[in-house]
């Protein structure tokens, strides 16, 4: 939240800063919290994650808008808002998972609007009082004899943000599930407004609130709050798991275990065809099986069906630990004392790896989010023909239709046919219940169970069903189409998740078209409508919310995980915005502001460079204590700016409402079009093109004349 | 200060952006919208109001079974009942009105075309072990959430690209690889009605049989028409509640129903199929209840499928059904007085072969799509004799 004024003073325990730190710190976890939910919901992409940035910025933003009606609020006001805004989140967050089935029939997957309708329902209310509650603060402390100034009202805030951020990121997610996190992270705003009501409410309003502060905390801290919330949709929970990368269930029903990820069944019991085709697709094409690298996928019967070769090694790549000793206690991973089970990313694991092998295997879902995308790009492919023996052979599958072969399944075939094909000297696809893609610079069979026979190995689903699956016509079929359009993918190019995310919205029947369509007609009319100083503004919040999209997607890029780090990335760019915003209202700041802002709007460009060409010519994966430290020297120029831009300004002329909305709107936008729009459509290094071009816009702005002081 | 539009108060600007979001928020509610409905537990298709193509192309054909109201005209082929308007596409996507006349769009222009065990589809008392000849146009009728076909089902015929087989090719080619029947399958044949009769009836007079794989969701006069040339049938009934073929299917049950005792009647061989989708189509009672009513007006011997449910299309957060409850489910049945029930989608599993009901001998094994023992003798159990309904060769 931007607030800028004139002077401030570091006084530490009053109730309004305190309330602003309090708050700060139980509305990032709040925020953090509900976005993981969010994405477990929705079996979150980039999409639903773009969504969810956009609801809040723009919600909370409206919040603050509202504050403007309230003329003269009173501390008993404030109290109460605050406790309000101290128990919401438990509310927001049972909310978001049993409203789910309310809204939506049991067990479907949403779209592109439906998703982005209950964001909005569900945290709307909290971002709106969250919103709310800031200018009230600041209008509170006006009338006490410590008034905060705007500036400082940001400061604290931000102080908030910065320590519920680390809270959560490096401590809490580790150690408490989020009904109990919500406890800790919103006692302290719980006791504070009870202390600002006892101040100043009545008996009555008191005894409400201490009842009311009770029960959120026997609420929220009893055990069976969590499994309780989340059995409808799963049904017989018989292991809850918040692992740093993800939400893992395993659930009961009859005597079948389902092992569920991010909301998504994963495996449920006796799943043969899926074992057996994905091991005996690849292995029997080799003449001698020794090493074997399984890279995911390895539930079920999968180990015991590649232990069927007798190699000499089975190394098995799961990154989430948690996910492989859920299933070792349930059974769920059969032959894994075979095995050497390696809890790390597959990629990391391969770039890393001195170990050869025969067989490579990689059981992932479709490549949706850039999580999973960075398995099937071209540089995946150089690791993996590293790890590999000269005659080896490596498999994917992907999800496909077996009868009819779609205009977009076609071109995602082909993409993924040029990626490998780049590689491998042969690559054949079969069909099966999955797509299987065999890549080898050794010769490739076609006939599976004739080569099964030859070696003496039994798969009855093998010789029952495959010449049914995979009749000659099919194979064919497949394997014309995957001999055209030559384009490839790429971690930062990626063609194949547009493809895929074209499926996502067929397979919803919606389009975004409309959405983006109106939104822009929308933000060119607010653009018409600002004055231009704003303009600079509104640029800074969306290229600091854009390059937030693009550091977070490009850190899973490179090390595929974003549930873990997300917590930790937005805290360093929430970090970066204070020493930003302390040398922005200096007397540095205010020196020549005009001067000040252009120069901090190049120092934008020329990271937005950096990044670019990083992303465009370097191979290098930058450690992830980098991916940090760019986001804190980001967002601190980007915080100097909304100070400057306003001295540049002139507060007088231009009201700190305007400011906000300025800044707020452009982060939503930002967040939305970099993550939900550019991103999928043009890829990484494109969308750094775009904010680029943003952001010389505004260069080109401060610069035009009439560009001064007052606009 | 200076602002470019003039006049224009931030205050009336908030309006415009809630308006303008208001306004953002139509186009959402319609088609693209399901969720809506599915609150209301009904997803049921709408007509696609002028969304006809400007003219007709090679694959069109004038549609049968419609009445006309001036230049409106009625679909009559299935319950859905489409009243189009000059320019309007029927709920299945396949059918329009152009100027006061009825089209199929989707005649002789097959999306997929495949040679398939005949156990896929599935079949286990028709020409068992045998190859058909399959074929589909596009569109369906119906919304189900699990469809695995969508991409052709949930289309416009102009969305999807196909290969031109009218009827007598789509036969000659039936004939030219020595297969013994053809399939009408994996997208709706009920919405490429005419395309499937014609073909049918040109493959009856070459001596290929046919068979229906439907939904079922069909009027009884355009039904009895295609029976004249049908042999066999699988048709996938798809729960025993109205309401659960509303929520997940976006249809009715009765029309469904009638249809599987009108091809009954016709002296069609019939088998069921039912997948049993948890949490909604695994309930003893209602399989009870569907048992019965299948053993007294269809008889004890229309064999039935219980298929094991994988999440697929839009139910991809529902788990695949326990085969425990599979197998509970199944001895339901037969103790309601069906003589065949089958377990699908578990490789492997003893209930996919075929079992007399006399004498409890394996008539027929089955491993996977291939047949292994086969003790049945012109339609009798090679062990005790008794008349194994079915056509066996």
């Amino acid at each position: 939240m931007n607030v800028t004024g004139g002077k401030s003073r570091w006084i530490f325990f009053d109730f309004e800063r305190l309330s602003l730190v309090f708050l700060g710190i139980s509305s990032v976890t709040t925020q953090l919290l509900t976005l993981r939910e969010f994405l477990s919901q929705f079996h979150g992409n980039e999409i639903t994650f773009s969504l969810s940035i956009f609801s809040w910025l723009l919600l909370s933003g409206l919040g603050t808008l509202l504050a403007k009606s309230i003329s003269r609020p009173s501390l008993s006001l404030l109290s109460l808002l605050l406790l309000v805004a101290a128990l919401m989140p438990l509310a927001q967050i049972a909310g978001i998972r049993l409203l789910r089935d309310a809204a939506f029939l049991h067990g479907t997957s949403q779209g592109f609007y439906q998703i982005l309708f209950f964001i909005i329902a569900a945290s709307g209310p909290y971002c709106l009082v969250s919103g709310f509650i800031l200018p009230i603060i600041q209008s509170v402390s006006r009338r006490m004899d410590n008034p905060l100034e705007s500036a400082a009202l940001y400061l604290f805030d931000s102080i908030g943000d910065i320590v519920g951020g680390i809270l959560f990121s490096f401590i809490l997610v580790y150690v408490l599930h989020p009904f109990k996190a919500i406890a800790v992270t919103s006692a302290p705003l719980v006791f504070l407004s009870l202390a600002g009501l006892r101040r100043s409410g009545s008996t009555v309003k008191l005894f409400l609130s201490y009842t009311l502060a009770a029960s959120f905390f026997l609420v929220s801290l009893w055990p069976g709050l969590e499994k309780k919330t989340l059995s409808g949709q799963y049904g017989e929970i018989l292991r809850y798991i918040e692992s740093p990368y993800g939400r893992v269930i395993i659930s009961e029903e009859a005597d079948q275990k389902t092992i569920w990820e991010a909301g998504v069944p994963l495996y449920s019991d006796r799943d043969l065809a899926g074992s057996a085709e994905k091991v005996h697709y690849i292995l029997s094409q080799l003449d001698k099986v020794e090493d074997v690298l399984l890279v995911s996928g390895g539930l079920g019967e999968t180990l015991n069906e590649v232990a069927k070769y007798n190699p000499r090694s089975i190394d098995y790549v799961e990154l989430d630990p948690s996910l492989t000793e859920a299933a070792k206690q349930y059974n769920l991973l059969s032959g894994w004392a075979r095995a050497r089970i390696i809890n790390a990313d597959g990629r990391l694991y391969l770039s890393g790896t001195e170990k050869r092998y025969d067989a490579i295997i990689f059981d992932l879902p479709e490549p949706d989010s850039f999580q999973v995308n960075r398995f099937y790009t071209e540089e995946a492919m150089a690791l993996v023909k590293k790890a590999m023996r000269d005659k080896g052979v490596f498999a994917f599958a992907l999800d496909y239709s077996q009868n009819y072969q779609s205009r977009a399944e076609r071109r995602k075939f082909s993409t993924l046919f040029s990626t490998t094909a780049g590689h491998f000297r042969n690559v054949l696809v079969l069909p099966g219940e999955r797509a299987y893609f065999l890549c080898s610079d050794a010769d490739l069979f076609d006939d599976i169970p004739e080569r099964l026979k030859e070696k003496g190995i039994a798969s009855e689903y093998i010789e029952g069903y495959f010449y049914g699956n995979a009749t000659p016509e099919r194979v064919r079929s497949l394997n014309q189409f995957s001999e055209r359009e030559p384009s490839l993918n790429s971690d930062f190019s990626p063609g194949l998740m547009k493809t895929v995310f074209e499926q996502w919205f067929s397979r919803h029947g919606s389009s975004p078209v409309v959405f983006f369509a109106i939104l822009a007609a929308l933000a060119l009319s607010y653009l018409i409508f600002i004055k231009k100083g704003e303009y600079v503004l509104f640029s800074t919040g969306f290229s600091i919310m854009g390059t937030e999209m693009l550091v977070l997607f490009s850190f899973q890029a490179v090390y595929g995980y974003l549930y873990l780090q997300m917590g930790a990335i937005v805290t360093a760019f929430l970090f970066g915005l204070l020493p930003g915003a302390i040398i922005g209202r200096s007397r540095m700041g205010r020196l020549n502001p005009g001067k000040r802002l252009l120069q901090s709007d190049f120092l934008v460009l020329l990271l937005l460079c950096v990044f670019w060409l990083w992303m465009a010519g370097s191979k290098l994966s930058p450690e992830p204590w980098i991916f940090l430290a760019y986001s804190v020297l980001f967002s601190a120029v980007c915080g100097f700016q909304f100070p400057a831009a306003a001295f540049f300004l002139g507060e007088e002329k231009s009201p700190l409402a305007g400011c906000l909305a300025a800044d707020l709107w452009g982060a939503a936008l930002g967040a939305l079009v970099t993550g939900a729009f550019l991103i999928p459509w043009m890829g990484m290094e494109r969308s750094v093109i775009a904010l680029i071009i943003v952001k010389i816009s505004s260069i080109i702005i401060i610069t035009r004349k009439g560009g001064s002081r007052h606009g | 200060m200076e602002t470019i539009t003039q006049g224009l108060t931030r205050k009336k600007f908030l309006k415009t952006v809630g308006l303008g979001l208001a306004a953002l928020m139509y186009p959402t509610l319609g088609d693209s919208f399901p969720g809506i409905t599915e609150t209301g537990k009904d997803i049921r298709g709408e007509v696609f109001r002028n969304d006809a193509p400007a003219k007709l192309w090679k694959w069109s054909i004038e549609g049968s079974h419609y009445s006309s109201s001036g230049k409106d005209v009625q679909c009559n082929i299935c319950p859905n009942r489409c009243y189009l308007r000059p320019g309007d596409r029927s709920v299945c996507r396949s059918r329009v009105n152009i100027k006061g006349k009825l089209y199929s769009l989707a005649y002789g222009n097959a999306c997929a075309v495949h040679t398939d065990p005949i156990e896929k589809k599935p079949l286990f008392h028709f020409l068992p072990g045998t190859s058909i000849f399959s074929l589909a146009a596009t569109g369906c009728n119906l919304r189900c959430l699990n469809c695995q076909n969508w991409g052709i089902s949930q289309k416009k015929p102009e969305e999807v690209d196909h290969v031109e087989l009218f009827p007598e090719e789509a036969v000659s080619q039936a004939i030219d690889g020595k297969i013994p029947s053809m399939a009408y399958t994996y997208a709706e044949p009920v919405t490429f009605y005419e395309y499937t009769r014609d073909t049918s009836r040109a493959a009856r007079a070459r001596g290929v049989m046919n068979v229906l794989v439907s939904n079922g969701y069909i009027n009884e006069t355009p039904l009895r028409e295609l029976c004249r040339f049908l042999d066999a049938a699988n048709i996938n009934l798809k729960s025993f509640s109205d309401e659960i073929y509303r929520a997940l299917n976006g249809g009715t049950l009765d029309p469904v129903l009638q249809t599987l005792k009108v091809i009954a009647a016709e002296g069609v061989w019939l088998e069921i199929t039912t997948l049993v989708v948890p949490t909604y189509v695994d309930s003893t009672e209602m399989m009870k209840r569907m048992c019965r009513w299948i053993v007294k007006e269809l008889g004890p011997d229309r064999p039935l499928h219980l298929l094991r449910f994988f999440p697929r299309y839009r139910l991809a957060r529902l788990p695949a059904t326990p085969v425990e409850v599979l197998e509970k489910l199944r001895e339901e049945a037969m103790s309601e007085g069906i003589n065949h029930v089958y377990i699908g989608n578990v490789p492997g599993h003893s209930s996919s072969h075929t079992y007399c009901p006399g004498c409890g001998k394996l008539l027929v094994e089955r491993k996977g799509y291939r047949i292994g023992v086969f003790h049945i003798k012109d339609g009798l159990c090679g062990f005790c004799g008794r008349r194994i309904p079915g056509k066996w060769a």
